[in-house]
C-alpha cells in the first residue's frame, strides 16, 4: 500500500526538486497546499506557471526579464557609458538599491569554476565583447563575487577587456559597514588597505 | 559535544539554504571531513576570507548525535592562497588538486602525507605561477600514497632492468614494461621521462623546481588516467586543464 495518495506523492516528489527540500519539508509544504484554501494553492500554481512562460533572459543583458529588451537596457534615464558586470541576475537589486548607480548591466551566467566545469565557454563572455564594438562604453564594472571563484573572473575579463581600450574597474572589497576590525582576517583586511581612498 | 580543533585546507564549498555553506576540508588530524559553516556566505560572516577553496586553516568543529556533517564554529586563516587563484591557470590547477583530493582520501581518515603533499603543492602553485610541476608532482606523489604506482625501476614482466632504457606501461597501471614485454596497446616512456619520474620520487618540491625539473605531459597524463581509473569516473578539471592558455 502506498504511503500517500498518488497526486500527493507526486506533489512531494515535484516539491523535493527544489533547492534545500528534503522529504520532509516536501511533505510539510505539499499537506501546507492541502489544507490551505483553493484559491491560495491555485494562486501559487498560477504564478510558477506565468513566471516560466513569460520570464526569459534579455537579448542584450541576459537579466531575467518578461520584456525583451529589458528595462535597464532601455530606460532613458540609464547612462550608456558604464557597464556593471554581475554573475547573476540576483545581484542586479543590491546594486539598485544604492541608488548611486544608473548604468547598464551585463549577467555573466555565472563565474568561472574548474571545479563545477564552468570555464569561460559557458558564460555570456562573448555577448559582452559584442557590446563593447559600438565604441559606447567607456567602462566596465566588475561585480563579481570577493571570493576565489569572482576573483579568477574579474582577472580573466580584465585581460579580455583592456587591450580594447575601455577603462576596467572592481568594486572595493573589505570591512563590512558595521563590523569591527577585531574580528577582520588578514586578507579581508589587505584587501581593505590596498582599496584606501583618500579623505 | 567538545569542540575539536584542527589543521586543515579547505577543499570545497557548496551554496546551502539561505547563507550557510558546506564545506568540505582535509583536517591533519581528522582526515577529510564535511560540515556546516552556517551564515558563511553573509557579508558579515565570521568566517571572512578563511573558507576559500585550498586556505590553509585552524578550523574549529564538533559533532552532533545522529548528523553525518559537523558543525563548524570557528576558522581562523594560517596561510590563504586566494590571490594566487586570480590567475586563470593556477585557478584550475588549484580545482584540480582540490578534486583530486575530494575524490581519492576517504573520509575521516587521516593522512599526513597527503595533508603535506597538498600544502606543498598550493604553495608550489602560488610562488612559481608556473602549474605544470606542481600538478606533475602531486599527481605522481597522490598515485604513489594511493598505493597504485608500478615499479619504474625493473620492467614487471621479465624484472630486466629500466635504468637509461625506455618503457611501456599498459592501461590497467600494472606496471611498467621493457621493449620485449611490453603489452599490446601499451603507452611509451622516453628514458628521460622515466628517469624525471624517478627523481619527483626522491626530491622535494622545492628542491626540484630549483633545478628547474620539467615533466614531459606524457607521464602527468599517466598519473591521471591511474587516478581516473581508482575514482572510476573523469576528473572534472581536467579538461579544462587541458584548454588553459
Amino acid at each position: 500500500m502506498p504511503d500517500f495518495a498518488a497526486p500527493v506523492s507526486r506533489l512531494i516528489e515535484e516539491l523535493k526538486h527544489l533547492p534545500g527540500i528534503g522529504q520532509k519539508t516536501a511533505q510539510r509544504l505539499a499537506f501546507y497546499l492541502l489544507r490551505a484554501d483553493r484559491e491560495q494553492a491555485l494562486a501559487l500554481a498560477d504564478a510558477i506557471r506565468a513566471a516560466k512562460e513569460t520570464v526569459h533572459q534579455c537579448s542584450i543583458c541576459n537579466n531575467l526579464t518578461d520584456v525583451d529588451p529589458c528595462l535597464y537596457c532601455t530606460g532613458s534615464g540609464r547612462n550608456r557609458r558604464t557597464i556593471c558586470v554581475v554573475e547573476e541576475a540576483t545581484n542586479i537589486l543590491p546594486i539598485e538599491k544604492t541608488r548611486q548607480y544608473n548604468g547598464l548591466y551585463h549577467v555573466l551566467g555565472g563565474a568561472l569554476s574548474p571545479l563545477q566545469g564552468i570555464g569561460p565557454e559557458q558564460l555570456q563572455i562573448k555577448s559582452l565583447l559584442e557590446r563593447l564594438k559600438t565604441g559606447a562604453v567607456e567602462e566596465i564594472i566588475i561585480a563579481t563575487n570577493p571570493t576565489a571563484e569572482g576573483e579568477a573572473t574579474a582577472m580573466y575579463l580584465s585581460k579580455l577587456l583592456k587591450p580594447l581600450g575601455v577603462r576596467v574597474t572592481r568594486i572595493a572589497t573589505g570591512i563590512p559597514v558595521g563590523s569591527e576590525l577585531e574580528y577582520a582576517d588578514e586578507v579581508t583586511m589587505l584587501k581593505a588597505m590596498e582599496g584606501r581612498h583618500e579623505l | 559535544m567538545p569542540v575539536r580543533e584542527s589543521e586543515a585546507i579547505i577543499l570545497r564549498t557548496y551554496p546551502l539554504g539561505e547563507g550557510d555553506r558546506l564545506v568540505s576540508f582535509l583536517s591533519r588530524a581528522e582526515g577529510r571531513v564535511r560540515g556546516v559553516a552556517r551564515g558563511a556566505r553573509k557579508p558579515k560572516s565570521r568566517f571572512g576570507a578563511s573558507l576559500e577553496p585550498l586556505s590553509h586553516v585552524r578550523i574549529w568543529f564538533y559533532e552532533r548525535e545522529t548528523r553525518q556533517l559537523v558543525r563548524i564554529s570557528q576558522c581562523e586563516l594560517i596561510e590563504s592562497f586566494l590571490e594566487a587563484q586570480r590567475s586563470y591557470n593556477a585557478n584550475v590547477a588549484f580545482g584540480l588538486i582540490a578534486e583530486i583530493s575530494e575524490a581519492v582520501l576517504p573520509e575521516r581518515e587521516p593522512s599526513d602525507p597527503a595533508f603535506r603533499l597538498l600544502l606543498a603543492t598550493c604553495r608550489a602553485i602560488q610562488s612559481r605561477g608556473s602549474i605544470a610541476l606542481p600538478i606533475g608532482y602531486f599527481t605522481l606523489w597522490t598515485v604513489r600514497l594511493g598505493g597504485w604506482l608500478p615499479s619504474l625501476d625493473h620492467c614487471a614482466a621479465c624484472g630486466r632492468d629500466l635504468a637509461g632504457q625506455p618503457g611501456w606501461a599498459n592501461t590497467e597501471g600494472s606496471g611498467v614494461f621493457c621493449r620485449q614485454c611490453r603489452p599490446p596497446g601499451s603507452r611509451p616512456f622516453s628514458a628521460e621521462a622515466l628517469a624525471t619520474a624517478r627523481t619527483m620520487l626522491r626530491g622535494s618540491l622545492e628542491k626540484l623546481a630549483a633545478a628547474g625539473t620539467r615533466v614531459p605531459d606524457e607521464l602527468t597524463n599517466y598519473w591521471m588516467d591511474l587516478i581516473e581509473q581508482h575514482i572510476e569516473r573523469k576528473l572534472t578539471v581536467r579538461s579544462m586543464l587541458e584548454l588553459a592558455p
